[in-house]
This record gives structure tokens, C-alpha cells and sequence, in this order.
């Protein structure tokens, strides 16, 4: 019995809601709250510190010179056999914590005690059919309603003080492989989410909610040839076919299950008021079965959030051969060029390069490499479409003698990418980017293949290897105006969480061996650590409660490495799971 | 926050029951060691009687700990119910389901539950003008009904037929009104099972042709997996509706 509620009873209960309700009366969280969230330090209200996810806090009492008395206050375990990937990013208001755990848990924590106050657990069919761990990045919170999505594609709204389920929307069909996994994204009193599931064949979408009912405002599909709709005083009215018409860019039906899951969510930016969300790889992975540009996979989508409409794209792999799924996150950020204010977003790519886009209309300002190998690609061209090198595409499996196997070909970087999910930073004071990436490469080749509902639908074969003996994880501090590495910090395994830079010139992040860490902002040197007794695979957070200033960041190792990790894996087999928050402070006195 | 209030209040009830409540009340005649506790929950220091026109009905012995039938007939009460509270003072979770008539029910409802070992069952009946009426019965058991898997944990039957309704019409035992008997699929677990999260029917409304609530009920995780329950109305008219919400959200409606 996790809840005292039930077991004592509903006279007590109703008396516990009477005083909760007289003494910590609280106003919901508006839309304010969120865009104002990174200047206001004594919460976090949106997943990224902001709309925009910059990942910056403008919190210095915690600098360079204080950080070594950093230490921990209480450690919160999720509890259960459930001990899986814990890649969430907790939220905090009024002195409660909220936070995700694997299998689709949301907790509610005591932000001063680390006392559970509530848990939700959603009972997930046996079908689920996530592809890369059973993780969850996160909650929106939003009025008095902490909103999730389940594995089984569906989004839950929970009371925030009861736990209990408010409203609930199934998003897609779980059977199909949908699933979803990133934290949803509030705008103008609307949830935002993307769907997973780009590995079972199923057609990627944004869809918008309203809060407060869960009822569907509008969706976006995300493959050409797809029509979009928006509800209109309960009427769904067509809203326009994505990219104009099918077959555009898609042979034949493919577009039918192009995949481009818009998986890892979005972010937004008040100034163009546009969404950006990303999106994953074309299925099937064999690229053979569908030449051309196959719009709009692994690219990014600039989106009207009032009418779900796509005001720009920009694609970074057309043609995905190497699943470069690339939905990693488009940061809006400004910087002076000639004394003009530069409307940028910056964004790195699981296949290897920076972008820095203008992002008032998508146009292509510079990019370049980020890390240090890349085989498939000699560079971009003027609009920043790559220039394919000639055989980095693994084979096609009909030239083949006996028509099973193409040609297989090694290519850096390997398929989990330069950048995968994990966020990376900006710091509005060194004008960095802080980017957790990793080097490795793959042997890839296709297989024919064919879609069928609900099954995996790749038609390639692949393993994983890292480029070095000594480190696979780099954290570079990039500068998205010269494209030059600051510094870097080498780490034995895979990079697999997010960051967060502050004011007091930090850095923090964590690694698969278990450490909270934190470098200086301009050099990279490594000013404390700390061992959480699992992986670190999620997004670090800072906030200030009674005049002092808070860390807290989950523990618990998983996620796609150790699953399709291949030679990797051997690396980090030996890591522990786990599932824990672990919060610490700066105390007063220090 | 709240933890931690409702931890002191425990206490502060724990001291009513030991200082005022105990002696003046009449005492259990099942001589349950969980009566004290368990009255103070769910009714608290409210005086009440023990009344036997409650009938609480169990099998001398329940074979199925999971799917014990249990039969709460109030209809000889003298007076208008408010509701009924049903509870096991020995299962882990003890409550097991609040029924509110409304004007056309007959206060006699039927369904199974499960038990973790022998036990008292409770049916604490609360009058318009107050008054508690408590209903008892010794419900002999082999053990462990709450804390077995529910079996569409090893079946995913359920994952595709979730909230699918059986539904029948009967007339009544003393044919005065009409009886609907449903059967719902769910799994109805309670929690404590590991690894498998409690995910149960919280809320049952029998809803007349009008779209008045005719019968309330609100079910805790003892109520056995896929409920069968049957309820008995004072009334012909055709065009009934059942609604069930779980606590995982999910909702269901049906015409009866």
C-alpha cells in the first residue's frame, strides 16, 4: 500500500484535502510561468529550463569557487523491479518535485525531504512495443495538472497534489508500435506532443491538446502525403496535405509508413512563435527501397502552434541511409554578428554536424563537423545539404548475388549518432554550447524487408564499435559562431545524459559510471564529482528553495546503449541499473 | 507534505480511540481484533448498532479466494439510505466497495470479492438522519486472494477487451422491480502484487433513462477481477445506461 489515503479511510482523507487545500494553497501554473521559467529560479516549470530549452540557469551562488561544497540532501528511489533507463528531468513548484521513472511512473516528492508525497503508476499492456527501453524524459506541468505520455501512447493528466488521473488521451495505437517517451511540451495553453516509434513503420506526427480537457486541437503528420487536421467547435476539418501532395519525395506507397517519429518532443520560441520539433529516421532503414529526399524525415519542422500549419523545414540527412534520425533538439538562441542581432537556432545532429539555422524562416547560416569522424559525408554545400561521399551508403541488397545482403560499409557516426537524445546546453554567458557526444562507428548493410504492422521494420543489419581505446563520451564546448571546440572532456563510456550550464560560469552533467559532474564553463576543468550508485542518463536541474540553491538530477543506468550497443556494450555491461533522485545543495553557510 | 499530516492525524485519532470512543460502544459480536480500527476509518467515533435486518450474505466457506460472492441486502432497514460501506477487517486493503441508492434503487447489491484470509465483512449502513446500522457476517477463506497475480496478468485477453460489458436484466426475488446483473473485464489489481501496478473500476453509476445516477458506487482494488455485479432497482422503465471510470482514467459507458 503506497497510499496513506486509501487505507485510512475517506473521513481522513477529506480532511487531509481540507488542509492541504487551507495551507498550501497554490495558484496553477499559466502559460507565464512556463515562458518565464529560465529567469525564474525558484521553480522549473518546462522541460529544458525555458520553452526555448537553453538547459541555462541565471542561479550563481553556485559558481566555480563554490561548487566543491556541493552535497546531497536526500536520495528519493523509484522503488520496485522497475529498475530500467531513467532519462527524466525532474520539475519543481512550490516545494514539490516531479518526476518520471521507467515504465511509465510519475512521482511526486517533498522537494525539502525527498518524502514521496504521491505515485502514479500506469498499468501498461504486455504489448508495448518501445524500441530503445522502457524510459520516460519527463512531465509538463500545467493549471493543477502534471500531464505524461505512457508507452502505451497514450497522455495522462494527473491532479497535482492527488495523483489521481484528471483526463486521459490516446494519443495512437500502441499495437502499430507507437509508444511515447519525451516530456510534452506546453504552448498557449496547449500540450504538444510527438509520437516514438520510428522503427515499426508508423507515420510520425505532432499533435496538439488542449490542457486543461485533453481534448485534440490539431495533428500534424510528419511525412509528405499526409493530411493534417484541426478541430474547430468540435468539427475536424482538413487542414492540408504535409509537403502539398504524396509522392513527392517517396516512391510508390512507402510514405504510407515513412516513419520520421517525432520522438524526443520539441521545443519553442516566443519571439518567432514557432515549434520546433525534430524528426527521426525514414523507415524502412533500407534506404534503397526509397530513393529521393523522403520529406519530412530527419529534419526540422518549424510549427504554427495555433494552427498546427509547418512554416519551414530543414533537412539535415535527406535520403537516411545510416539512421541519422535526426529529431535532436532545435535551440533558439541570439548572438551579434557585426552588431546585428542574429534570430539563430542552433542544433547537433545524430549524424555528426552542427547546424546553425536562421530561425525566423529555416535558412541554412553555417554548420560543421562536431565530432571528429564522419565517413558518409565530405561536408555540407552552401544550403547545407550534404555532400554524399561516394560508398558511404551500405549496399543495396538487390545487387547482391544472392539478393539477402548488401554491401556493408563502416560508418562513423554510428547509428546512436555524434549527439543522441541526451540535451545539450547554451550558456548565455560564454555564448557556448555545451554538446554531449560520443564517437563511434558501425558496420551497417541492408536487408530486404517488408512492413507489417506492428513488427520491426529496419532491413539493415548493424554493430557498433568505438573509434578509441580510452573514451567513447566527449563533452565539447562548441561555439556555434566559428564552429571551433572550446574544450572537451573525454569519458570511457558513452555520453547518455543532459546538460546544464548556469551563471556561476558551470557546467554539469553525468555519466554512465555514475557521476554528477561540474566543469568550468570556459576551461572544462572538472570541479566536482559525485558517485550516484547508478548511470546518469538524465537532464540535470537547478533551483533555489529558502535562499539556497538546489541540484537535483535522476540516477539509473539504460536506455539504447546496453540494448543495441553491440562491441559497446562490453563496455558498460558491468554498470548497475538503478532509479533514484538525488538532490543536493549549496547550503548557507558555505 | 501530506504524508505527513495525515501520519499526525492518525495519532490524534489513535488517542480519541483509546481515551472517549472504546467504552461507551457496543461491542463486536464477531470479536474482531480490527473492529476498533477498522469502525474508526470508515466510520469514525460515530455511534452506531449493530443491526441483523442488514443481511450480509457469504458461502460457509470460499473455496476461490479470488471470487468469494457476497450479497449486501438492506432492503428491511427501516428509513432512507445514505449509503453503504462495505469493508473485510483482515484484507490488506480492507474497503471494499460504498454503494448510495437513489430514489428508485432497492438497497440490495451482489458481487465478488477477494479475500486474503477468514474474515469479518462489514456492512455499515448510514441513514438520511445520521444513524449507522452495521451489518456483519464471518466469511471463512483459504488465503492470499489479494496478493495472487490476477489471472489477466498471465492472459493479455484483457489488453484488447478492456471495460467490454456483459449485461442481463432479471426480474427481482420478490418480482417488485427489475435486477441488472453486468459482468465487466478488468483486471482489478490491487498493487500488491510486485511489478504489476494496482489498476482497478474506482467508479460505477447505473444511470436512468433520464440520466440520473440511480446507483453510485465506488470500488476499491478487493473487488474481484472482471466484477459481476447485480443490483435491484424499484423500477420497469427501459433505457438504462452503465458509465465505469478506473483509476487509470479509462472510461466506459454502456446501454443496459
Amino acid at each position: 500500500m503506497k497510499k496513506i489515503g486509501r487505507s485510512k479511510g475517506f473521513a481522513l482523507t477529506a480532511l487531509v484535502a481540507a488542509m492541504s487545500c487551507a495551507g498550501f494553497a497554490q495558484a496553477g501554473i499559466t502559460d507565464k510561468d512556463i515562458l518565464a521559467d529560465q529567469m525564474t529560479t525558484d521553480d522549473v516549470v518546462s522541460n529544458g529550463l525555458g520553452p526555448r530549452a537553453q538547459r541555462y540557469s541565471p542561479l550563481d551562488k553556485l559558481n566555480a569557487e563554490t561548487v566543491k561544497e556541493l552535497r546531497p540532501v536526500w536520495s528519493f528511489s523509484f522503488g520496485g523491479e522497475k529498475q530500467r533507463g531513467q532519462e527524466s528531468q525532474p520539475m519543481v513548484k512550490d516545494g514539490v518535485m516531479y518526476v518520471t521513472g521507467s515504465y511509465s511512473r510519475v512521482f511526486a516528492i517533498d522537494a525539502k525531504t525527498g518524502e514521496e508525497l504521491w505515485e502514479y503508476n500506469a498499468r501498461l499492456p504486455d504489448g508495448i512495443m518501445p524500441c530503445c527501453d522502457v524510459i520516460n524524459r519527463g512531465v509538463a506541468l500545467y493549471d493543477d495538472l502534471v500531464i505524461f505520455g505512457t508507452l502505451d501512447a497514450k497522455l495522462v493528466a494527473l491532479n497535482k497534489d492527488t495523483g489521481k488521473v484528471v483526463w486521459k488521451k490516446t494519443v495512437a495505437d500502441y499495437k502499430e508500435g507507437y509508444s511515447l517517451t519525451a516530456a510534452p511540451l506546453v504552448v498557449k495553453g496547449k500540450i504538444i506532443t510527438g509520437v516514438s516509434g520510428g522503427e515499426f513503420g508508423v507515420v510520425g506526427k505532432v499533435e496538439a491538446y488542449d490542457a486543461k480537457t485533453g481534448d485534440l486541437v490539431w495533428t500534424r503528420p510528419t511525412v509528405e502525403g499526409h493530411m493534417g487536421y484541426i478541430w474547430k467547435d468540435g468539427k475536424k476539418i482538413e487542414n492540408g496535405i504535409s509537403g502539398g501532395k504524396p509522392g513527392e519525395t517517396w516512391p510508390g506507397d512507402l510514405w504510407k509508413t515513412g516513419g520520421a517519429a517525432t520522438w524526443l518532443g520539441g521545443t519553442y520560441d516566443p519571439d518567432t512563435d514557432l515549434l520546433f520539433f525534430g524528426t527521426g529516421n525514414p523507415a524502412p532503414w533500407n534506404s534503397h527501397l526509397r530513393p529521393g529526399d523522403n520529406l519530412f524525415s530527419s529534419s526540422r519542422l518549424a510549427i504554427d502552434p495555433d494552427t498546427g500549419k509547418i512554416a519551414w523545414h530543414f533537412q539535415t540527412t535527406p535520403h537516411d541511409g545510416w539512421d541519422f534520425d535526426g529529431v535532436n533538439e532545435l535551440i533558439a538562441f541570439d548572438y551579434k554578428d557585426g552588431g546585428k542581432t542574429v534570430k539563430a537556432a542552433a542544433t547537433a545532429d545524430r549524424n555528426g554536424f552542427f547546424y546553425v539555422l536562421n530561425r525566423e524562416n529555416g535558412d541554412f547560416i553555417r554548420g560543421f563537423p562536431f565530432v571528429d569522424k564522419i565517413t558518409w559525408a565530405e561536408g555540407l554545400d552552401e544550403k547545407g545539404r550534404p555532400i554524399f561521399t561516394k560508398d558511404g551508403r551500405p549496399g543495396n541488397p538487390a545487387d547482391a548475388k544472392d539478393g539477402k545482403k548488401g554491401e556493408p560499409v563502416v560508418s562513423a557516426p554510428s547509428f546512436l549518432g555524434g549527439k543522441n537524445w541526451m540535451p545539450m546546453a547554451y550558456s548565455q554567458d560564454t555564448g557556448l554550447f555545451y554538446v554531449p557526444s560520443n564517437e563511434w562507428a558501425m558496420d551497417i548493410w541492408n536487408e530486404p524487408v517488408s512492413y507489417k504492422k506492428g513488427a520491426a521494420y529496419l532491413g539493415a543489419g548493424f554493430t557498433i564499435k568505438p573509434l578509441n581505446e580510452e573514451y567513447i563520451g566527449v563533452l565539447r564546448a562548441i561555439d556555434p559562431k566559428s564552429g571551433k571546440e572550446v574544450w572537451r572532456y573525454k569519458n570511457f563510456a558513452p555520453l547518455w545524459g543532459g546538460v546544464l550550464a548556469t551563471k556561476g560560469n558551470l557546467v554539469f552533467t553525468g555519466n554512465p559510471e555514475g557521476y554528477l559532474m561540474a566543469f568550468d564553463a570556459k576551461t572544462g576543468e572538472m570541479l566536482y564529482k559525485f558517485q550516484t550508485g547508478s548511470g546518469i542518463v538524465g537532464s540535470p536541474i537547478t533551483w533555489e528553495m529558502d535562499g539556497e540553491q538546489y541540484v537535483s538530477v535522476v540516477s539509473g543506468w539504460g536506455g539504447a546503449v546496453p540494448l543495441w550497443g553491440g562491441e559497446v556494450a562490453k563496455r558498460v555491461k558491468h554498470l548497475n541499473q538503478g532509479g533514484s533522485v538525488w538532490t543536493f545543495k549549496l547550503p548557507k553557510d558555505s | 507534505m501530506m504524508t505527513g499530516i495525515s501520519r499526525m492525524l492518525t495519532g490524534l485519532f489513535a488517542l480519541f480511540a483509546f481515551s472517549y470512543a472504546h467504552a461507551a460502544q457496543p461491542a463486536d459480536p464477531l470479536e474482531s481484533v480490527m473492529w476498533d480500527y477498522t469502525r474508526e476509518i470508515f466510520i469514525g467515533d460515530a455511534d452506531y448498532r449493530f443491526d441483523t435486518s442488514i443481511k450480509v450474505e457469504v458461502p460457509s466457506f470460499a473455496e476461490d479466494p479470488t471470487q468469494v460472492p457476497i450479497t449486501i441486502d438492506a432492503r428491511s432497514l427501516k428509513g432512507r439510505i445514505e449509503r453503504i460501506v462495505v469493508w473485510a477487517d483482515l484484507n490488506p486493503i480492507q474497503h471494499i466497495f460504498n454503494y448510495y441508492p437513489g430514489d428508485r434503487a432497492s438497497p440490495k447489491v451482489s458481487l465478488r470479492i477477494k479475500v486474503q484470509q477468514s474474515t469479518a465483512i462489514r456492512a455499515a449502513v448510514r441513514t438520511l438522519n445520521g444513524e449507522w446500522h452495521i451489518g456483519y457476517a464471518q466469511l471463512e477463506a483459504a488465503g492470499g486472494g489479494c496478493t495472487t497475480p490476477s489471472m489477466g496478468n498471465a492472459d493479455p485477453y484483457w489488453q484488447s477487451h478492456l471495460g467490454e460489458v456483459k449485461a442481463r436484466r432479471f426480474a427481482t426475488d420478490d418480482m417488485q422491480g427489475t435486477r441488472f446483473k453486468f459482468r465487466v473485464i478488468h483486471p482489478m489489481d490491487t498493487g500488491l502484487v510486485d511489478a504489476i501496478p494496482e489498476f482497478y473500476l474506482q467508479q460505477v453509476e447505473l444511470k436512468g433513462p433520464d440520466g440520473e445516477a440511480v446507483v453510485r458506487m465506488e470500488l476499491s482494488p478487493p473487488v474481484s477481477e472482471n466484477p459481476v455485479i447485480s443490483f435491484d432497482l424499484d423500477d420497469e422503465r427501459e433505457g438504462y445506461r452503465l458509465w465505469m471510470r478506473d483509476n487509470g482514467g479509462n472510461e466506459f459507458s454502456r446501454v443496459l
